[in-house]
């Protein structure tokens, strides 16, 4: 039963026979079996559900998607293996060099010479990095800052088996998704050598695995100054411009921000019967509240005055 | 007419210290007036607060505050001002002193009761203060006590939950003993249809009182639990539901609006007539509609959570509920101004306040209906414009209409009137204050500045300034009427038994008023707003 029809309804006056004791008991015992699959990971200063206006049947219903095993790490695969160790402050190596859309060697520190947005992909992905860089595609023209010359992107592969060809067309696609002029130089996308992307990603705590031709990967961009000091992480495939634009303020300022919004995916397998016995403890305390006071008002009525 | 050495019930016992005298007083008047030291203690230090919170904003980046210590100050700010001020302010300090008073009574139903109330309020009050002290510090999840958040976070939001609760049945109480008092004890002759409308509106919020506060009694104990024995309720990972602590926390915090708002328009109700010299235009509809927004007002929570995940029936549902509430709002402004019609207007400081809180209200409940419509809604979400929109309600109309019970009252409460020029004088600073504080809070709301960051994109500065600006200037007012009513209270000329020549109850007796409040029950013989009656019961 879906808790907000619930509470749509009212049905405070449904009378429900269990005692209360036997409600409790029921209480603890959901404690007992934990079968729920994901996690809530939302510790941010905002309240988790302001982050992602998307009701919650959509949330279920990804969970049937392929989308699900991307996300992230606290499901069944290796825990320690796929996740996130934010490193606000710590610097990335500028000295790695990758390959750009034209098969050309380049270094970070070519690139990086202001603010930058770093989204760590694989250009074969499936969905999520096209999902995280179509929303990048989406945000970017919204910023009101000068691609290329107050901030660049940078998108770039982790798999080792990604040629500057896929690159040049993963270029294609997302500049064309815009919808309106974006300079090549505002969003590179680049490729290289396993040690290289290993190297960057494990300096900004970023970590995945690979799965045949596919990754685990954690699905997060993030932002450093020009000098590479991570400034910070924004998680997710659904950002806003505001923060975008504040993480690129702070860059270019060198300060240190923290992170704003974690993804907050659901991830959660959905007990209905249990679920019906916390409502079962509700409805019985709400009918308590209802029946004592009105018993009082009636008392009063009828007591009439003092005299 | 009041002599000058009958000091009433504020005259000093020789049996025990004046301290005891006063903390364990069972007469409802001192323990109004322990209230309004309270509530008056907890308005200063959350003043302070927001001082610091708009000084944070004066720039984008961290200018005093760090984010966590941002976070701690809007959250004790919050819960400073709404669990120890607004919600006890009108009822707990003007309702104690002046329900028995006005309905003819020597004192509320339950004099020790009452005494508990006010000892619980300052236990919770106690034990938020010590929560800033203590375990992982100040709590830094907002007044709303959001889960997950404020089930993980190390601070110490367990003991601030307890206040909250400990606060919780002190409003309960005080609900039970003002619902029983006006059943049972109206003097002879004052029916239904002669309440004063204060106590129309009193009666309203002790309901919302009886029946919504229990409910964020059991909300805040389920995060405790959660907190402490890892029950699994609000955590999805085991079968529970974030969204379900929304609910239960906003079936009681959008009543608590009205048990903020309720006796301030009680209040207000009061002063216009009297200062329109007038019969009150609309008698029983404002009393009704006092009972209707109660009502009404108690089944919207539903529209603070229009992003969170909710059906889109249930949206809807919640919406036009909302809408409803703004129904019976109206009834009474447009029956206040219908009593200003032709009326012959002073504009003494009660009626300067109680007339801007109509003008702040407006704004504030127009506001409002932005916010209730599903999908303007969607647009300012958590943006500053719901920062203005509820100060203009909570303290364009709350607060300003517990100025106005201040100017009002106080008079009957000491004995002695303030200086007027003054008084006028720091009104007129407090509302350009006001006005330049909150007004570009919605401005820079609705460019899209988020609620609860310290920082901010550098686009919204000027605008900030503007309103850390309004800040000072707003402080500025308060100290002066703070110092003028302060020192009228002390030194101010004699004010009579009834200086505003209002036809109520309460001016029928001395001032201050004897212990007793009346010697003999008085036989109510006339309409509460029937001006020309005044002076008689």
């Amino acid at each position: 039963m879906n808790c907000n029809l619930f509470f749509a309804r009212l049905p405070f006056l449904k009378h429900n026979g269990l005692s209360l004791l036997t409600l409790l008991i029921l209480a603890v015992l959901l404690n007992l079996p934990a079968t729920g699959v994901g996690a809530v990971q939302a510790t941010a200063q905002a309240d988790l559900t302001d982050m992602d206006p998307m009701p919650q049947h959509g949330q279920q219903a990804e969970q049937q998607t392929p989308q699900h095993q991307h996300d992230h790490s606290n499901q069944s695969m290796p825990n320690n293996e796929v996740g996130i160790d934010e490193k606000i402050g710590a610097f990335i190596p500028l000295d790695l060099s990758f390959l750009d859309e034209n098969g050309e060697s380049v270094t970070l520190r070519e690139l990086i010479t202001g603010p930058t947005i770093i989204a760590p992909v694989y250009y074969s992905c499936p969905n999520v990095c096209a999902f995280l860089q179509a929303d990048l595609a989406r945000n970017l023209p919204a910023i009101k800052l000068q691609p290329g010359q107050d901030y660049r992107v940078l998108s770039i592969s982790f798999d080792e088996r990604d040629t500057p060809a896929a690159a040049r067309a993963a270029r294609k696609t997302y500049l064309t998704a815009m919808g309106q002029p974006f300079p090549e130089q505002g969003w590179r996308f680049l490729t290289g050598e396993a040690d290289a992307s290993r190297a960057l990603t494990e300096a900004a705590g970023y970590r995945y695995l690979r799965q045949g031709n596919d990754f685990l990967h954690p699905v997060v961009i993030f932002v450093v100054t020009g000098e590479g000091r991570i400034v910070r992480y924004l998680h997710g495939t659904r950002m806003l411009p505001m923060d975008l634009t504040l993480a690129l303020t702070e860059a270019r300022e060198g300060r240190l921000g923290s992170t704003i919004r974690k993804v907050v995916r659901f991830c959660f397998s959905y007990d209905s019967q249990q679920k019906h016995y916390v409502f079962n403890l509700l409805r019985i305390a709400a009918t308590v509240i209802l029946v004592t006071a009105g018993g009082f008002l009636l008392f009063l009525f009828i007591s009439g005055r003092k005299r | 007419m009041a002599k000058q050495n009958n000091r009433g019930f504020l005259q000093a016992s020789d049996r025990q210290p004046l301290l005891f005298d006063w903390i364990f007083s069972v007469d409802h008047k001192r323990i109004g007036l322990l209230y309004l030291y309270s509530v008056g203690s907890f308005f200063l230090a959350g003043v302070l607060l927001g001082l610091l919170i708009r000084l944070e904003l004066i720039a984008p980046g961290p200018t005093i505050a760090t984010a966590q210590t941002y976070n701690a100050l809007f959250t004790l700010h919050g819960v400073v001002m709404i669990f120890l001020f607004i919600i006890p302010g009108i009822p707990g300090a003007f309702g104690n002193i002046m329900l028995p008073l006005q309905i003819g009574a020597q004192d509320v139903a339950f004099p020790r009761l009452n005494l508990l109330s006010w000892w619980l309020y300052i236990l919770g009050a106690f034990m938020a203060l010590t929560s800033l002290f203590s375990g992982g510090g100040p709590p830094d999840t907002g007044w709303t006590f959001y889960v997950p958040f404020s089930s993980e976070t190390p601070t110490n939001v367990s003991l601030a939950l307890l206040a909250v609760f400990v606060i919780g049945f002190s409003s309960i109480l005080t609900g039970v003993n003002f619902v029983t008092t006006i059943h049972r004890l109206r003097a002879p002759g004052m029916h239904w249809g002669r309440l004063p409308l204060f106590i129309w509106s009193l009666y309203a919020t002790a309901w919302v009182q009886i029946l919504a506060t229990p409910v964020l009694g059991i909300t805040v104990v389920l995060v405790m639990v959660e907190r402490l024995i890892g029950f699994g309720l609000f955590d999805p990972a085991r079968g529970g539901d974030p969204i379900l602590y929304q609910h239960l926390f906003w079936i009681y915090s959008h009543p608590a609006v009205y048990i903020m708002v309720l006796p301030a328009m009680g209040v207000v109700s009061e002063i216009i007539p009297v200062f329109s010299r007038k019969p009150t235009f609309g008698y029983k509809a404002i009393a009704a509609s006092s009972v209707a927004i109660a009502a009404a007002g108690s089944l919207v929570w539903g529209h603070h959570m229009f992003v969170s995940g909710m059906s889109d029936t249930a949206i809807l549902v919640f919406s036009l509920l909302t809408f409803l509430v703004a129904i019976p709002s109206a009834v009474k402004v447009f029956n206040w101004v219908a009593t200003l019609y032709r009326g012959s207007i002073s504009l003494d400081p009660p009626m300067l306040f109680a007339l801007t809180f109509v003008f702040l209200f407006s704004i504030g409940g127009l506001t409002g209906l932005i916010l209730g419509s599903a999908s303007t809604n969607m647009h300012v979400h958590d943006t500053h414009f719901v920062v203005g929109h509820f100060h203009y309600v909570m303290f364009g109309g709350t607060g300003f209409a517990f100025f106005a019970a201040l100017h009002y009252w106080l008079p009957k409460v000491f004995g002695r009137l303030y200086n007027m020029k003054v008084a006028t004088t720091a009104w007129a600073i407090i509302f350009v204050g006001f006005n330049l504080l909150y007004f570009p809070m919605m401005l820079v709301g609705l460019h899209g500045m988020p609620r609860r960051y310290y920082d901010y994109l550098p686009q919204f500065q000027n605008l900030n300034v503007i309103s850390t600006v309004g800040s000072w200037v707003l402080a500025t007012g308060l100290l002066l009427m703070f110092v003028n009513l302060y020192r009228g209270m002390r030194v101010g000329a004699a004010a009579g038994s009834n200086p505003w020549q209002a036809a109520t109850l309460e001016w029928i007796v001395t001032s201050p008023p004897p212990t007793d409040n009346f010697t003999h029950p008085p036989q109510v013989t006339h309409e509460p707003y029937d001006l020309e009656q005044a002076g008689k019961p």
